[in-house]
Formats: C-alpha cells, sequence, structure tokens
C-alpha cells in the first residue's frame, strides 16, 4: 500500500487515548506478513520485529503514537451528551463539530452551537468553554441514557482530504501520518540485510503523557531509538513557528536528543539529497514519546524527527506529502547505514 | 420523496449572489411541471402553475435559493485566503471547518494554530474575523491563485447525514427545505393556481424578495423557511424559541415582520384540525422574505410556516425530518384552503 493511502486508511480508524483498539488491530495485521514478530502488550501498542541475524546486533526501535485526541461522554442532559476532553483539544473547533460516539455500533452526533441570540454581547466573540457544550445524537433521555454509558469515548468526524497539489488533510494526522510513515519504512527494512534488529513500535497513550511508549520501550529494550512524531508548522497567525511544512521533516536538537544521532541524521540527509530542516528542543521535553524512550531502562541514544503538521489537534490536520515521503526516505537510510 | 429533493438541493452551493447552481436544477425539475417561468436580473426564480381553481386571491408561496457562506476578500503571500462573510454566520462555528471554494469546489479548511501555541486568554476568546484564512494547500500566492480568486464564494461541506431518531443534518438547511417544499408541490397537482418563488439574496437583507414581489404582485404570501431553534441543555423557556420535535413553527412576528392575523389562524386552525403538530416562537428573532414582500406594491398579507432547526446557518444545521415533510403537508392544506 502507497505511503498516502496507508496515512488515508490511519487516519480514518477510531483510536482516542486508552481506546485505540480499531487501530491497534489494523496496524498489528498490516505488519504481520513481513515482520519477524508481532505482538500487542497490555497498554495496547503494536510491536513488530526484524532481526537481522548476526550475532550481538543492536536494537533501533522506531516509534510513533497511533492514539488520537477526542472526546470522552460524562452523562446524560435532556437526552443530550455532556463530555469531558480526551488530550489537548481545542475548545473552539467544537461548536457545530460532527463526532461518532465510540458505541457498538457507534452513534453520529453534532455538538450543538449556542445560538448568537442567547448569548450576551460580550459571550459573542468569545470560545465555549468544552463544559457547556453538548452532543446531539438525536435520542430522547432514556434511549441516550440505555446507549450511552457515561465513559464511552468519541471523536471527530473529517474525512482525508487533498489540499491542492502537495498537502493533505484530516483528522488524527498526530500522529498517524507518522505510523505510516515508520510502517513503510519498517516494511522497506524489512526487505534489506541490515546490520541491526529493528522493532517497529507504533504506541497508544501518547496524547495523555506518553505512557505507551513507556512500556512498549521497556520491554523492547533498544540501544537507540527514532521517535517519529508531529511538530507545528508555519501559519499566518503563528509567524513564529519555525518549521515550515513543505520543507522537509525536522531534525530536533537538545536536552531530550541524542546530540551525535541528530547529528547524523542531518549529514546523512544532506548526503542524499534528502530535504530536512532543524528543530532546537531547549528542554528535558520535547513533548513527544522521546521523553519517556530516552530515561527507559538505562537511557537510550533517541532521536527525534518530526513531520511538520499544520493546524494540530484540530479535525484539519494539514501536512506536504513530500515531507511525509521525505520522512521515509531519512528513517531508511538511518537505519541501512547502522553499524553492527 | 421530499427528503431526497431537500438533501439533493443542501449538496448544490448557493450562497449569497451566487446561486446559479441551485436555480438551475431547480429549473431543471420543474419546467416539465410550470405553465409559466420568469427570471430577473438579480437570479430570482418565479414559476407559475394552474391548479383546479382560480383562487379569488393571488397566492404566492416563497422560498430562498441562497445559502450563508464566504466570499474571498484577499490571498495573502503566503498563499492563504481571507474572507468575509456572505450572510450571518456565527465566527465560532468556522474554525477548524472545511469549505470548498469558487466553481472549481477547491478544497480548503478554515485553519487555526494550534491550542499549544495559544495563551489561555487566547483558547477563550476566537481570533477576529479578518484574521482567520483558508488554507487550500498552496505554498504561496502564485499557487493559490491558479486555486482561487478574490470574489470566489465558498460554501460549507456539503455530507448528508441522517441520524437518530428521525433526524437530518446538512448544510443550507435554511432554506433548501422551502425550495424542497415548493419543487414537491410544483411536481404535483395542485387546488389552486399558484406563484413559486425561488428568492436569491436573502441571507443578506432579503433583497430578492423585494423584486420577486413586485414582478409577481401577489395578494397573499406564504414564506416557507427555518427559524433557529436553541433547544440545548443550558437554555431555559422563551429563550428556546423553539424545540425540534413540538412540530412546525407557524411564527407570528420576527424582528422583520408581525405576520397577517388572519393568515396566522388559518395556518393554526388547519394544522389543528389535521392534527399536525406546531408550535410557534417564543422569542421575537431573525426575520424572513416575508419582510420585503409584506411591503412591496401596496402592502402583501404575509405568513410564514418554518422548520425549526439547530446549528442554523452552521456546516452542520439539524432538523427533525418530519417537521420537514409536516411543512409540505399544511401548504398543500393551505392551497386547498385558498381554492375554497
Amino acid at each position: 500500500m502507497e505511503l498516502i493511502e496507508l496515512a488515508r486508511r490511519l487516519s480514518g480508524l477510531s483510536g482516542p487515548s486508552g481506546f485505540e483498539g480499531p487501530v491497534c488491530e489494523y496496524v498489528a495485521n498490516y505488519l504481520h506478513p513481513f515482520a519477524d514478530e508481532v505482538y500487542t502488550d497490555v497498554l495496547g501498542s503494536v510491536t513488530a520485529w526484524k532481526r537481522c541475524g548476526k550475532p550481538g546486533a543492536k536494537t533501533v526501535l522506531l516509534d510513533a503514537h497511533m492514539d488520537e485526541i477526542g472526546l470522552v461522554t460524562t452523562g446524560v442532559k435532556d437526552g443530550f451528551l455532556s463530555f469531558a476532553t480526551l488530550g489537548g483539544v481545542d475548545p473552539r473547533m467544537l461548536p457545530a463539530r460532527e463526532v461518532q460516539v465510540l458505541t457498538e455500533p457507534p452513534l453520529y452526533g453534532v455538538i450543538a452551537s449556542m445560538p448568537p441570540h442567547v448569548l450576551s454581547a460580550e459571550d459573542k466573540g468569545k470560545a465555549v468553554p468544552a463544559d457547556k457544550l453538548y452532543i446531539d445524537v438525536g435520542l430522547d433521555r432514556q434511549t441516550a441514557e440505555r446507549l450511552v454509558p457515561p465513559g464511552t469515548p468519541a471523536v471527530y468526524i473529517s474525512a482525508f482530504e487533498e489540499l491542492g497539489e502537495h498537502q493533505v488533510c484530516g483528522k488524527a494526522l498526530d500522529d498517524r501520518a507518522c505510523a505510516a510513515i515508520i510502517i513503510k519504512a519498517f516494511e522497506r527494512l524489512c526487505a534489506q540485510d541490515l546490520n541491526v534488529d529493528v522493532c517497529c513500535l507504533v504506541s497508544t497513550q501518547e496524547e495523555v503523557g506518553h505512557r505507551g511508549a513507556k512500556v512498549a520501550a521497556w520491554t523492547a529494550a533498544p540501544h537507540a531509538a527514532l521517535v517519529v512524531d508531529v511538530t507545528h508548522g508555519r501559519t499566518p497567525d503563528a509567524p513564529q513557528v519555525v518549521c515550515q511544512c513543505g520543507k522537509g521533516p525536522a531534525v530536533s536538537i537538545g536536552p531530550n536528543i541524542n546530540r551525535a544521532m541528530a547529528m547524523e541524521l542531518l549529514a546523512l540527509a544532506e548526503k542524499k539529497g534528502i530535504p530536512c530542516q532543524r528543530k532546537a528542543e531547549p528542554g528535558g521535553n520535547s513533548g513527544t514519546n522521546a521523553e519517556a524512550v530516552q530515561v527507559s531502562r538505562t537511557g537510550v541514544a533517541t532521536a527525534l524527527l518530526s513531520l511538520p503538521l499544520k493546524y494540530m489537534h484540530t479535525p484539519v490536520e494539514t501536512v506536504c506529502r513530500e515531507d511525509m515521503t521525505a520522512c521515509v526516505e531519512l528513517v531508511t537510510a538511518y537505519v541501512e547505514n547502522m553499524e553492527v | 420523496m421530499m427528503l431526497d429533493t431537500m438533501e439533493t438541493l443542501c449538496c448544490l452551493d448557493g450562497v449569497s449572489g451566487g446561486e446559479d447552481e441551485v436555480r438551475d436544477y431547480i429549473l431543471e425539475r420543474v419546467m416539465p411541471h410550470a405553465d409559466e417561468i420568469r427570471t430577473d436580473p438579480m437570479g430570482n426564480l418565479m414559476v407559475f402553475k394552474r391548479g383546479a381553481k382560480i383562487p379569488d386571491r393571488r397566492i404566492m408561496l416563497c422560498a430562498h435559493m441562497d445559502e450563508v457562506g464566504l466570499i474571498v476578500t484577499d490571498i495573502t503571500s503566503e498563499g492563504y485566503l481571507r474572507f468575509a462573510q456572505a450572510g450571518g454566520v456565527n465566527p465560532q462555528v468556522l474554525l477548524g471547518k472545511r469549505v470548498h471554494a469558487g466553481p472549481q469546489r477547491v478544497p480548503g479548511v478554515i485553519g487555526c494554530k494550534a491550542v499549544h501555541l495559544t495563551t489561555p486568554e487566547q483558547r477563550k476568546t476566537l481570533p477576529d474575523l479578518k484574521d482567520m484564512y483558508i488554507d487550500v494547500g498552496a505554498s504561496g500566492r502564485e499557487e493559490a491563485e491558479k486555486l482561487a480568486s478574490i470574489g470566489d464564494l465558498a460554501a460549507f461541506d456539503d455530507t448528508v447525514v441522517r441520524y437518530g431518531d428521525g433526524f437530518v443534518k446538512a448544510k443550507a438547511i435554511d432554506d433548501r427545505v422551502g425550495c424542497a417544499t415548493m419543487v414537491e408541490l410544483l411536481e404535483s397537482e395542485l387546488p389552486c393556481d399558484c406563484w413559486f418563488v425561488f428568492t436569491v439574496q436573502e441571507e443578506v437583507g432579503c433583497r430578492g424578495a423585494a423584486v420577486a414581489a413586485v414582478n409577481v404582485e401577489p395578494d397573499v404570501a406564504l414564506v416557507l423557511e427555518t427559524t433557529t431553534a436553541a433547544d440545548l441543555p443550558g437554555v431555559e423557556g422563551a429563550d428556546r424559541v423553539c424545540m425540534l420535535g413540538k412540530g412546525i413553527v407557524i411564527p407570528f412576528m420576527d424582528r422583520g415582520t408581525i405576520y397577517d392575523r388572519e393568515l396566522y389562524n388559518t395556518l393554526r386552525r388547519l394544522a389543528d384540525e389535521n392534527a399536525i403538530p406546531w408550535q410557534t416562537k417564543t422569542r421575537i428573532a431573525g426575520g424572513t422574505d416575508g419582510s420585503s414582500v409584506q411591503r412591496s406594491l401596496g402592502g402583501v398579507r404575509v405568513a410564514a410556516l418554518s422548520v425549526p432547526v439547530r446549528n442554523i446557518h452552521s456546516p452542520a444545521s439539524v432538523a427533525k425530518i418530519a417537521e420537514c415533510e409536516a411543512q409540505l403537508k399544511l401548504v398543500r392544506l393551505f392551497l386547498e384552503e385558498m381554492a375554497k
């Protein structure tokens, strides 16, 4: 399957943090035919192995997360569903938003918007806080209470769509676009003679604190890791953002990243003519799974490769196709290049 | 049948000032059933059909073809489209929504910098409309200009969903439901002669109806419309305006019109006699083409029949299917009454 097609399929699945089941199943099935081993751990993360067969070979871990932000219902009021947010949801995205409530089978819903006439003049220019909003599932109170118990997750409905010639947009591209990237890189690496064992980890619960990667990295016990996640792409209302869509993946540099690995990625990109950009990460926490992986067990040499993405945590996350392709190239080249 | 027609109409684009697509479709549907067809320089479509009787008073039914949307006002050097509202769109429903712009229906999204990049204060407010933008996936002005032009109209995403206990979600239910009612009537036998006026530019000030009424010279006009429903948790009493599931709305007054009392009483009586659930508006809000028609010529008797709609003027407006069908049923009874 082509990279963009895989991203499209993954984007279309429902898997908010803690409820990644459908994504987990799809990823495990996809990896199964070409991996030496695939397993799903207790937190739902999927790990696939390609062993090089060379004695004493080191292990490199590729990570991207499968969970997306979402909502979780907290009750029923007048037939409408009250909800809390799951991960970093921007409340301004919610009014008149279509969602899928993840009952079995799922229910369609619309987050109702307050008409302007019931808003005070002062409230009109304001965002409505999430706790004042409700999901309309078109049911009466009794039916809604029966079908939707509190704690039912929900995700945005948003089709994967092409924007112009170079960009694609959809929900959950943070981080399923990168899940598609590492899966495609892993698929290519599986067909090659390598000097290292490769472990492809598609992890859960990143959006609520890098929880899936923490335990999966423990189990995998890698020597080195390449975490692939998204980073903000520059937009007109965020001109201060350094990374730009269309300029290739960003190689992060800072305390959360092994500097030698970062330099090697940059050198390799230059040598192979793969576009890439630099990103400074000043803190010990890059806000990605690199934070959990770097301090796993006795420490892991960890690099962070980021796909520039506009409108993070909205239903219209937007990335550049060429950046995705370049990211696959760079991940693949890096692992191919690793010595015993 | 009526619902299918409405859904088809909702998927067409007709932002105020660009109603052509809607008009073309309606014209094709009604042409075989019309006795006379008129258009005017503004784009109104006026269709006359003979019925079993010639009524004492000339009757006009009226629904507007236009919908609220956006108009492209500028293209930035970075390739983003600036826009203004065409009609009253609540800015709270814009962020992170999909639109398609111009005759080529170029897909775009209304971007907004990621929640991570906002201050807590910014998350509680909305950007000014002038700072919002549409992203069509262009990397600069030149690329964007190939996709869109200043003056292009942009309409909301056009997927239709039936859900819950007899609800339908679509853009432009305001007022394609009225258009659908008139198309269905035109395709049936009528109890009396009737003019069907499909107007333009209702959303920008009931401008089309003003000239169409002069053209048709009605004695009696019945406006087929939608009206805002705020039947949401947290909104009490009269502020709810009307409620989905409580029946078709027969308004006595809104901000544009004090409806003719004789016609108002007739409609109420017909609904009661035929067991059609109805309600009136509990808040003097909104307006209809009735305002223009009533004060045209030497004065016209005007009434309205409105379908309650949640999230009106948003990409995800919601109506109860039974109430769309009730509009058609009650208009038919009204024409029978006029034929007496």
